[in-house]
């Protein structure tokens, strides 16, 4: 019940590419085989945990088609994280990707962590797009990167505890403002009461850490 | 355009020429003058006209108001008079307080309205129809929306009013290109935040207009944070005693929520549903309840149900009614319903609350059923709330939700339903307190209709889906007039139901005989126990079937088809127990007296009957007026499951009867068939269970084995490294470096020995040739009476060689114990890899076992090929430790022969000492012959000889002092 902070996500790319998938899969652990189109957008949530603290993830999948490109737009602001989805059998989703990220970068705050993620894995043998190619795409535009099946979950926690765990990095290094939740970071009541020497006593928490 | 002159038309009466031309220059000076204080002047002109005539600027001026916006953005001033004068021409000020009670669209006209009525439609077609104009182009609505980020007052706040009334008048054009401009939904958001609070109250007008019927946006405006700052609002103006504003939020809050599963999971994942406990503190301490405050809780426990509804999926239901329990919204909610001083439609609004709060989730129900009302001495609440329910002066709202909350009690709750009717059994009864059983049982049997359709009810849905209570219920006797001997419960319904005529009672005769067919069709579906208890009877049936076959009139059809169903039910639950009353007889009963078709169609009269298909809409049990209670929920999900096998049932003859009864038996012996099958499958199922729980424990044996192959190849690789490590010790005790080859190792450290042993030789033969030099010395000395120290260093070396060979032996033994420690370590080794060999050939029809196996045994083999080295090692160990005992041996002789030889050099030295002695002695001898032969006067030839021999160490004195 009670986290130390609350992030926003928002789940991006085109229809079809498994976004709604993905969190059925990280909220619910159970794989939807057919494809329910999304109509603008949807709600989940879960708790992780990251060097020890409770964190809320509460993420929106929002509806690849482009008719719905405008609504997807009004959650780039606030979020703090970003996962932009395509698909490893379908080229022209990857090709994609770069109208995506122009958005993205052009709505949201620009501290936004954009995490790539290649979904579909588990279909090798249909594979249009080589794993380099997602990698090579990731490290041009200084984004995270990996490859997903929200069929078997592989790797599909780590996507997005690994996103939350470079956004809380960022925290640390003082690069977001969590005082205002317009990023899409929120201190839960764990932190609140301590609120005020939180400035001061982050970095000496994270020394107290690192030394155990 | 048309539209426009018409209503010109109609007002120009009113309108003075002078008003409209005057406007009209005021339009020209707006379009053309080119200072701003002109414009300024001229547009806060129209701004005064614009009420009185609203009609001639709107038309006149719009064009040149957006113009303004467009171009001296600016100049606040202008902006300002610009919206306040756009503002008025859409909305008239009397409209907007009307519009909030009409939640329609604007335009509606349906019966002939009053003349007022006309006026004020046609002043909406106005405001309607101005706001197309201006939504015509959706730039305008774009550009109004950034003219709301502008700060200042007289923009921002003429802004937001204009904006809600284009929202009002066309809502979902406007909501649809708001949503599409960027930020637009989030810069509305933004009004919450404003310290003015004019605007963001304002603002929540504006959000709640915003909201309307449209889910992306309301997710978007979620998005936005507004749940965390309304609820903060909420807060700061006082909950339930704040103003306007706190039910301004409540109604956006709404909004939000309602038919919104999204919203609804973000409220509740955001902990939400634990900021609204502290709404309902409002206990016992009812200083006043205004109405503003009356009207707040209405909609917060509005919000709470649509949270529970039931209509949401059961699922997301279920998670906020636990959510609900656990941080005490319920408790709370429970303790308003048994508060004093309530009003009676918050109480009421309470009831439906907590009704849905519990509905279907066991802890809450069993929580509710712990309930206490703090009367004395304490009472159940539900029993205080059914007592209300049979209580004629109760409100009829108020019973309604009782009814709910005692249903929803007893939905899916098969230990209340037993608890209820337990307090009718004549075991269980408690004759000293009121008892639910008992209310329900007056309620059923007084002289209101309400109470008794509202217990047959009540008491149907403690049966509902449970047979158990349904068989129970059976064994309730009812005492009744003095006398007269008992009668059952069940015997007692169709009793007033047959005799419904002769009690005079207060309400509708329908209601009260509708509520007992109810129950009695609900206790008898699915019970043939109870069937035959009712045909048992001998004036049932007969009293059915005349009720069926009369012609009576429009009010009593639905009674008709209500004993339709239940000689139906009778007919299709029936076990053929009672020979009077078969299936096949009561079929021909139906044919003789009723007619088949007859039958069939009073039996539709329930599903045509204009309440019916309302009650099959929801749960509760909402009736716009007291005669409309006829229906209840459940009831009408029986009638459809029964309807369609009723009529089969009756439709069929007797021969088919036959057929089906063939069918049946064979179906029988299918269903035997098929229940070997299960029990097979079962079986089946057990076995593959085992096999998986099986399978599970040899897979964790597995891993563990893995682990400890893991484990072992680390403690081999260790042992190889301290092998090596060994080896290179070895190597270097050798006196070599890195030798890498155990043979050639054993050959160098031979070689090594040998070289030793050759060296230990050498140094005998030469002590044995200083032995025989000093022999010959002895011999020599004996012989002229000279010595040689050489002898003397031979024991130095000797001991020197015996601390080496110590050393040598010490490293020898230290080594023995390693290698024999390292030969345990690989014993224990060995054995683990048997036992779990042995554990691994359990498993062997497993092929991960197998290959497991087969790994164990290549490790297994690897570990026997080291145990094999490292034994042919400790046996060329041994083999060098032989040789070393050999050489050690051989030192030992040499070392007996040098102590020999030491002793012979000491002998040696002695005699040597003798000789000395002896050669003194006889120099003495030879001296004082000397002096004797001088003192004789006979000279001595040798006497240098002598003196040299005589003064040997003042050897060199003498040399001197002879050269000087
Ligand atoms: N084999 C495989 N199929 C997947 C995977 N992820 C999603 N799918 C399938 O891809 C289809 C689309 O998945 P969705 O998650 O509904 O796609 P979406 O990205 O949400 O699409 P929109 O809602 O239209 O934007 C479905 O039929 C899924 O079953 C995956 O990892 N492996
Ligand atoms: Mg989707």
């Amino acid at each position: 019940m009670a986290y130390a902070y609350l992030f926003k996500y928002i789940i991006i790319g085109d229809t079809g590419v498994g976004k709604s998938c993905l969190l059925l899969q990280f909220t619910d652990k159970r794989f939807q085989p057919v494809h329910d189109l999304t109509i603008g957008v949807e709600f989940g949530a879960r708790m992780i945990t990251i060097d020890g603290k409770q964190i809320k993830l509460q993420i929106w999948d929002t509806a690849g088609q482009e008719s719905f490109r405008s609504i997807t737009r009004s959650y780039y602001r606030g979020a703090a994280g970003a996962l932009l989805v395509y698909d490893i059998t379908r080229r022209d989703t990857f090709n994609h990707l770069t109208t995506w990220l122009e958005d993205a970068r052009q709505h949201s705050n620009s501290n936004m962590v954009i995490m790539l993620i290649g979904n579909k894995s588990d279909l090798e043998s249909r594979r249009e797009v080589k794993k380099e190619e997602g990698e090579a795409f990731a490290r041009e535009h200084g984004l995270i990167f990996m490859e997903t099946s929200a069929k078997t979950a592989s790797n599909v926690e780590e996507a997005f505890i690994n996103t939350a765990k470079e956004i809380y990095e960022k925290i640390q290094e003082g690069v977001f403002d969590i005082n205002n939740e317009a990023n899409g970071i929120k201190i839960g009541p764990q932190h609140a009461a301590t609120n005020s020497t939180l400035t001061g006593g982050q970095g000496g928490q994270q020394a107290g850490g690192g030394c155990c | 355009m048309n539209f426009f002159r018409g209503v010109i038309g109609g007002q120009q009466a009113g309108a003075q020429p002078s008003g409209v031309e005057t406007i009209q220059k005021l339009c020209d000076r707006v379009a053309s003058s080119t200072l701003l204080e002109d414009r300024r002047d001229a547009v806060r002109a129209l701004k005064s006209l614009s009420k009185k005539y609203r009609m001639e600027v709107g038309t006149q001026a719009m064009d040149h108001l957006i113009r303004i916006l467009q171009t001296d953005s600016s100049d606040s001033e202008i902006l300002g008079y610009a919206l306040d004068t756009l503002y008025n021409i859409i909305c008239s000020d009397e409209e907007e307080e009307q519009d909030e009670s009409e939640d329609a669209a604007p335009v509606k006209s349906k019966n002939v309205a009053a003349p007022e009525d006309t006026q004020r439609r046609q002043e909406d077609d106005i405001g309607a129809q101005f706001s197309e104009r201006f939504i015509q182009e959706p730039e305008n609505v774009t550009l109004l929306l950034t003219m709301l980020e502008e700060f200042d007052f007289h923009v921002r706040w003429p802004g937001v009013k204009l904006l809600t009334a284009l929202l009002k008048c066309q809502c979902a054009q406007v909501q649809g290109i708001i949503l599409v401009s960027p930020m637009g939904v989030s810069r509305l958001m933004d009004l919450l935040a404003d310290s003015r609070e004019v605007i963001r109250n304002d603002g929540l007008l504006l959000l709640q207009q915003l909201t309307k019927g449209n889910a992306a946006i309301q997710k978007i405006v979620a998005f936005e944070n507004a749940f965390e700052r309304l609820l903060d609002i909420i807060t700061e103006e006082g909950t339930s005693d704040g103003g306007i504003v706190v039910e301004d939020c409540l109604l956006l809050l709404l909004n939000l929520l309602k038919n919104n599963s999204s919203n609804q999971n973000f409220f509740k994942e955001g902990s939400y549903i634990q900021r609204m406990k502290p709404w309902f503190e409002v206990g016992d301490d009812n200083s006043g309840w205004s109405a503003q405050k009356v009207t707040n809780l209405h909609l917060m426990l509005q919000l709470v149900r649509v949270m529970v509804s039931p209509v949401n999926s059961p699922g997301a239901t279920a998670s906020c009614q636990k959510a609900m329990f656990q941080c005490g919204l319920l408790q709370q909610l429970c303790t308003i319903l048994m508060a004093t001083g309530v009003p009676a439609d918050i109480l009421t609004e309470t009831i439906n609350t907590v009704s849905e709060v519990i509905r279907g989730s066991q802890v809450n129900q069993d929580y509710f059923a712990s309930v206490n009302a703090p009367s004395n001495p304490p009472r159940p609440a539900i029993v205080v709330l059914l007592m209300s329910m049979v209580n004629e002066r109760q409100p009829f709202v108020l019973r309604c939700a009782v009814l709910y909350c005692f249903q929803c009690f007893l939905y899916k709750n098969q230990k209340g339903q037993g608890e209820i009717v337990a307090t009718l059994l004549p075991s269980t009864i408690d004759a000293n307190s009121i008892s639910a059983g008992q209310l329900l049982c007056g309620g059923l049997f007084s002289a209101d209709s309400l109470s008794n359709w509202c217990a047959a009810v009540a008491l149907g849905h403690a049966l509902q889906d449970n047979l158990t209570q349904k068989e129970q219920l059976l064994r309730v006797q009812l005492a009744t007039s003095l006398g007269k001997p008992p009668v059952s419960l069940l015997q007692q319904c169709t009793n007033i139901l047959s005799q419904g005529d002769k009690i005079s009672r207060r309400g509708s005769k329908v209601q009260t005989r509708v509520g007992l067919l109810m129950l009695l069709c609900t206790w008898m579906s699915n019970c043939p126990i109870a069937v035959t208890h009712f045909l048992h009877n001998q004036d049932n049936v007969p009293f059915l079937t005349a009720q069926i076959s009369e012609n009576l009139g429009e009010d009593e059809r639905l009674v008709q088809g209500l004993c339709a169903l239940l000689l139906g039910i009778c007919i299709y639950y029936n076990d053929n127990s009672l020979e009077n009353y078969t299936k096949e007889k009561l079929k021909q009963l139906i044919e003789k007296r009723i007619g088949k078709e007859n039958f069939v169609e009073k039996l539709g009269f329930i599903t045509k009957h204009e309440l019916y298909s309302r009650a099959a809409q929801k749960p509760q049990p909402a009736f716009s007026a007291p005669e409309h209670m006829l229906f209840d929920h459940e009831f009408t999900k029986l009638v459809k499951e029964l309807e369609g096998v009723i009529t089969k049932a009756v439709h069929k003859s007797s021969e088919e009867e036959k057929k089906e009864e063939e069918v049946k038996k064979t179906l029988e012996q299918h269903d035997s068939i098929v229940t070997q099958y299960k029990e097979l499958i079962r079986e089946q199922d057990a076995q593959i269970n085992e096999l998986k729980e099986q399978m599970c424990t040899l897979t964790s044996q597995k891993d563990q084995m893995q682990n400890t192959i893991t484990q072992q190849l680390s403690q081999i690789q260790q042992h190889k490294d301290q092998y090596n490590v060994l080896k290179l010790k070895l190597g270097k005790d050798s006196g070599q470096s890195d030798s890498g080859q155990v043979n050639g190792l054993q050959l160098e450290e031979l070689t090594l020995l040998r070289e030793e042993l050759e060296e230990l030789r050498k140094q005998h033969a030469l002590l044995n040739t200083q032995l025989a030099e000093r022999d010959t010395l002895i011999a020599n000395l004996k012989a002229e009476g000279v010595q040689s120290p050489d002898g003397l260093t031979a024991a130095p070396e000797n001991t020197e060689l015996l601390k080496e060979l110590e050393s040598l032996r010490g490293q020898v033994q230290t080594q023995a114990a390693e290698i024999s420690q390292l030969q345990r370590e690989r014993q224990e080794v060995q054995t683990r890899t048997e036992a779990l060999a042995a554990v691994s050939g359990e498993a062997a029809d497993l092929t991960k076992v197998t290959e497991l196996e087969n790994r164990l045994s290549a490790q297994t083999a690897e570990t026997n090929r080291l145990q094999e080295e490292v034994r042919s090692l400790t046996e060329s160990r041994a083999a060098m430790e032989k040789e070393r005992a050999a050489a050690t041996s051989t030192a030992t002789i040499l070392q007996t022969e040098k102590s020999k030889l030491q002793q012979e050099v000491a002998e040696s030295k002695k005699e040597q000492d003798d000789l000395l002695m002896l050669l003194a002695d006889q120099d003495q001898k030879i001296l004082s012959l000397k002096q004797r032969l001088k003192d004789l006067g006979e000279t001595i030839e040798d006497e240098d000889d002598l003196d040299a021999r005589d003064q040997f160490d003042d050897d060199d004195d003498e040399e001197e002092e002879d050269d000087e």
